[in-house]
């Protein structure tokens, strides 16, 4: 452990500190409460100022630094991901602070696992060795559990956290089984030990295969893909909103680069054609499934959160065509689809956080009947945030699924291409639904007990806004992404 | 080096394209301007458009009368998102030219023709006019594949917002089935896109293109031509729309409002033939040669369907609508001819189509404004009180019927004449649709204007006002001058579409190609000798 080590793990120091210090000043001063979301995006701001530091040219450890001898990858790659998921920290901390106020929660534990769960998250992006990966996961885990069910005195949020931690916990050991089977089979917990090992052996080991699926099956779990998804619908809608915000997204980010890591290990590193094509395979059927299942089940939701979280599923499977066929072409486009998740979604929970004011209950789309007309702003942000959800141009929604189809459609999988443009129409589907009961129904709803403030609308611009501009103005980011993830 | 707000500035497509869009820009803060200064600012954009059209065709018309094929900023255009190639290319040559200049045209009349029917959320209804604007004229000189789909999905929201918000009773069925119909084709011409967009990288060392003259020379095997030329020929024929995947536009039309329906019609119809005759046929010749005779089928069924359809009709607006659907499938059998003659009069039917389907749906919503009912049994002997009013409807039909002298019988003529020559029995069947047409327009004036006043809620229906006559007047001046004088209209095209059209028949005439390969640069390829003798 070098001085080096320390410093390139300082975003998650920062986060972490960040987040005692706004417990402490909770037990100390807990009239600063007000001040606790401007504080944490502080906090959340420096720990992006901290990863930056350490992927200019002039950083000693710049590319594909191992930190921790080797447990820790530093690269432009993780950096990107750190960033995604800091902005969706950031989204969702300035999403929080209005709807704490109204429901009468604002407590700085709040901001401090939110803080928390974004360090886990770091971490197990740049995880290189298994069992980190674990101790990241079960990080960011156990934060969410606690969030999930912060507004304690709605009852659906117990059931939510109930759920999400009952089958998290179960999915926890499933990854620490696979974690044991895959070092009985190869004797390294470090993908690229094992992936080197596997390399060397004609066929690869039951034993290794078994231990994969299963630590897929459980990154699967936490990118909700079918048929791991049940938890989700569940969990958003019983979930305080601007929280689900956050999960919705933060959770995605992480665990897509790990399942890349794990198919990277298992598939490249083994050469050989036949298996990789038994993982193409499987991935592919995550890839079809989560698609048409979650486009299906979104069709007939009535509830805004449930249907944004059977979206979700549909949109892990447009995702996971990226990795059918893995090269290191892959994980642009899996980086840019993500970035765009992360704006329309977090966008699209900002505001419903915003115009829902009883948590308890059921988020019905039809009561957003002509509120495109009373909030305008908020209106437009969130048909912003839908029609890119549905990835329609100019947005970036529609770039996302642009680079993800092209991937595919030149790694040969034309039919799941076309398959993925069938579902997606299925998607259109339903977004409209939200935009049509905007502006094209009357009002069915006064507007009572809402707490519309500075910070939510800044965060709901800052999605739409950023929607837009992305896709729009791509070049430079593209560029910079492909550069990051080709090392070209 | 030129730069995208270099372009702005000057006299471009740029600022043609994009104008409407800063024009919306102030929209989104006048939420508490009176109606009537929304109106009025939205007016004074869409002349100053026109305007723009008209400056930028005026500086880049040849001496000769022809239209030159113009690059906004050079032949490549500017790099857009350069990791994949994509590159801003605005062009316009003589297939576009008349299509920009209508679409532009008829936004102001659209505007004044909306001033009492559109009564709520102004400043929505001119953004979406302004956007719609943006993203037609957008389409109609997209040099670059990926650019011409942003644009040419850019259209359906404004569009989808317009029949959604301001519609009839079923509004929102409507505007969802448009929708849901137009994305479905143009997500599998994506595919094909991003399918050509590899095809072109793997046979060019590597570099990205999605250009539109890179792709002209993308020389496919049969067989994936035709894939490919199923994925955008679905797109088009849904726009068009043809027959079967006609089912969508009765309803659009019928619930839109009046604003929307002239734009549904006048512009955005057009986009599907546009497709076919820039995109489908030349990227595709050969897949073209085959599915030939399917879509000739498919066009003469939708002329006389549709006319038959519209004759049976009791509502005004789903006449117009039905009858839509035969002119459009006039100007596909055009087109399919794949003769120079018929590609003029379709080119010059799309044109004429706008402006008199226009008018007749304008007309339509002026007495529905006034009546707040559609039905031909509501209505007789109008022109005994509205004799304005009659003068302009009975104007208006003849032209789309296609009286000589109007505007009408010189689009349909040239088509018959010249598909006559490659396709004689579908001509004479679809000359049927001729006396249909005439059949089912007269019907309509016969039962709205002339005979006696039957309901007493007709007796004092006011005739036209000044605004509604200067909506009208433009376009019936046009319609009269393409009839007499059509040449000034057809002289501009004649070169892009020989060009064309010779590039096609080279193509189907080569050997078939077996595997995919590209064709040499343009530029010394094509000679110029090649396109003086087409079509003869």
């Amino acid at each position: 452990m070098t001085r080096a080590d320390w410093m390139l793990l300082m975003p998650e120091i920062v986060l972490s500190l960040g987040g005692v210090l706004v417990l402490m000043l909770e037990a100390i001063v807990p009239k600063a409460r007000r001040s606790f979301t401007v504080l944490s995006v502080l906090v959340a701001l420096l720990a992006g100022w901290a990863a930056y530091l350490h992927t200019l040219p002039s950083a000693p450890l710049a590319d594909t630094a191992a930190t921790f001898g080797g447990l820790l990858e530093t690269s432009p790659v993780t950096f990107a991901f750190s960033l995604v998921i800091l902005l969706a920290t950031v989204l969702a901390l300035l999403a929080s602070d209005g709807y704490l106020r109204r429901e009468g929660i604002l407590n700085g534990e709040y901001h401090a696992l939110l803080l928390w769960c974004a360090a886990g998250l770091l971490l197990t992006l740049r995880a290189t060795e298994l069992l980190t990966i674990f101790l990241g996961l079960e990080l960011f885990s156990l934060c969410l559990y606690c969030l999930a069910v912060f507004h304690r005195r709605v009852s659906i949020a117990g059931e939510a956290a109930i759920k999400y931690f009952l089958m998290g916990a179960f999915v926890s050991a499933f990854v620490l089984y696979g974690i044991a089977l895959v070092y009985g089979a190869t004797g390294s917990t470090r993908l690229a030990e094992i992936s080197a090992r596997l390399a060397g052996e004609p066929d690869i080991p039951v034993l290794a295969s078994l231990g994969f699926l299963m630590l897929v099956a459980g990154f699967g779990f936490k990118m909700s893909v079918v048929p791991f998804h049940a938890w989700s619908p569940d969990t958003y809608q019983g979930a305080p909103s601007p929280f689900v915000a956050f999960l919705s997204v933060a959770p995605k980010v992480a665990s897509a680069l790990v399942v890349y890591r794990f198919l990277d290990a298992i598939v490249i590193g083994e050469g050989v054609a036949a298996n990789s094509y038994k993982w193409s395979t499987v991935v592919a059927a995550l890839a079809v499934l989560s698609m048409l299942v979650g486009n299906l089940l979104a069709l007939v939701q009535r509830d805004i959160k449930r249907m944004l979280a059977y979206s979700g599923v549909a949109h892990m499977g447009y995702l996971l065509l990226a990795l059918v066929v893995l090269d290191r072409d892959s994980l642009a486009p899996v980086l840019v689809y993500l970035l765009a998740y992360v704006l329309m979604n977090a966008g699209a929970f900002t505001v419903v956080a915003m115009l829902y004011n009883r948590p308890g209950e059921q988020h019905l789309i039809p009561d957003l009947g002509g509120w495109g007309y009373r909030y305008p702003l908020l209106g437009g942000c969130l048909a912003i945030c839908m029609l890119s959800l549905g990835g329609i141009p100019p947005t970036v929604g529609f770039l996302g699924k642009y680079v993800v189809f092209l991937n595919a459609v030149g790694d040969g999988l034309v039919g799941l291409a076309v398959l993925g443009v069938v579902a997606s129409l299925v998607g259109v589907f339903y977004y409209l639904r939200v935009v049509y009961y905007l502006y094209m129904k009357p009002e069915t709803r006064q507007p009572e007990g809402l707490l519309i403030d500075v910070w939510g609308r800044a965060a709901a611009v800052l999605a739409a806004v950023g929607t837009l501009a992305l896709g729009l103005w791509p070049t430079g980011l593209l560029q910079w992404l492909i550069t990051a993830t080709t090392g070209q | 080096m030129e730069t995208f707000f270099g372009l702005l500035v000057g006299n471009t497509l740029t600022r043609l394209v994009f104008f409407p869009t800063l024009a919306a820009l102030p929209l989104l803060f006048m939420g508490r301007a009176s109606a009537r200064t929304v109106k009025i600012y939205v007016l004074v954009a869409s002349v100053i458009e026109v305007i723009f059209g008209v400056l930028y065709v005026g500086a880049h018309a040849g001496a000769d009368g022809s239209f030159p094929l113009v690059h906004d900023a050079g032949p490549d255009g500017l790099p857009w998102i350069a990791s994949f190639g994509i590159t801003y290319d605005l062009a316009m040559d003589g297939i576009s030219m008349p299509l920009v200049l209508l679409g532009v045209f008829l936004v102001p009349i659209v505007i004044l023709g909306s001033w009492k029917g559109i009564e709520n959320h102004w400043p929505a209804f001119g953004g979406s006019m302004l956007l719609l604007t943006t993203g037609v004229i957008g389409a109609l000189v997209a040099y670059d594949l990926f650019l011409f789909y942003i644009f040419w999905e850019v259209m359906l929201v404004p569009m989808y917002l317009l029949i959604g918000i301001w519609g009839g009773e079923r509004r929102i069925y409507a505007a969802v089935k448009f929708f849901l119909f137009t994305m479905a084709g143009s997500l599998l011409m994506l595919v094909g896109i991003l399918w050509m967009a590899w095809t072109f990288k793997g046979l060019n060392g590597g570099a990205w293109s999605f250009a539109y003259e890179d792709m002209l020379r993308l020389d496919l095997p049969v067989y994936q031509q035709l894939w490919l030329f199923a994925a955008f020929a679905l797109t088009f024929a849904i726009k068009v729309p043809m027959f079967p995947v006609h089912t969508w536009l009765p309803d659009a039309h019928v619930e839109a409002p009046t604003g929307g329906s002239v734009i549904l019609a006048g512009i955005l119809l057009k986009l599907g033939t546009y497709g076919f005759l820039r995109f489908a046929i030349p990227l595709f010749p050969n897949a073209t040669e085959a599915a030939q005779p399917l879509l000739i089928t498919l066009a003469v069924i939708g002329i006389l369907y549709g006319a038959l359809v519209a004759w049976a009709q009791e509502d005004m607006k789903k006449l117009v609508a039905y009858s839509s659907i035969a002119h459009l499938g006039f100007v596909m059998l055009g087109l399919l001819a794949l003769d120079i003659v018929a590609w003029q009069g379709a080119l010059l039917q799309m044109v004429n189509h706008g402006l008199s389907t226009g008018a007749l749906f304008l007309l339509v919503g002026m007495l529905y404004d006034r009546r707040h009912t559609k039905k031909f049994a509501e209505f007789g002997g109008l022109a005994r009180v509205m004799p304005v009013f009659a003068f302009f409807l009975v104007f208006s039909s003849l032209a789309s019927v296609g009286l000589p002298s109007l505007n009408g019988f010189v689009g349909e003529f040239m088509i018959l004449i010249g598909s006559f020559r490659t396709l004689p029995w579908p001509t004479v069947l679809a000359t049927f649709g001729v006396v249909l047409a005439a059949i089912y327009l007269l019907k309509m004036i016969q039962l709205t204007i002339f005979g006696p006043i039957t309901k007493d809620e007709n007796r004092n229906l006011r005739d036209l006002s000044l605004r509604e006559i200067a909506a009208l007047v433009p376009l019936c001046v046009f319609m009269l001058w393409i009839g007499v004088a059509p040449n000034g209209f057809l002289k501009p095209s004649l070169r892009a579409l020989e060009t064309t059209l010779a590039d096609y028949k080279a193509r189907v005439a080569a050997p078939e190609p077996t595997v995919a390969s590209l064709r040499p640069a343009p530029g010394t390829a094509i000679t110029a000798d090649a396109s003086s003798e087409t079509g003869q």
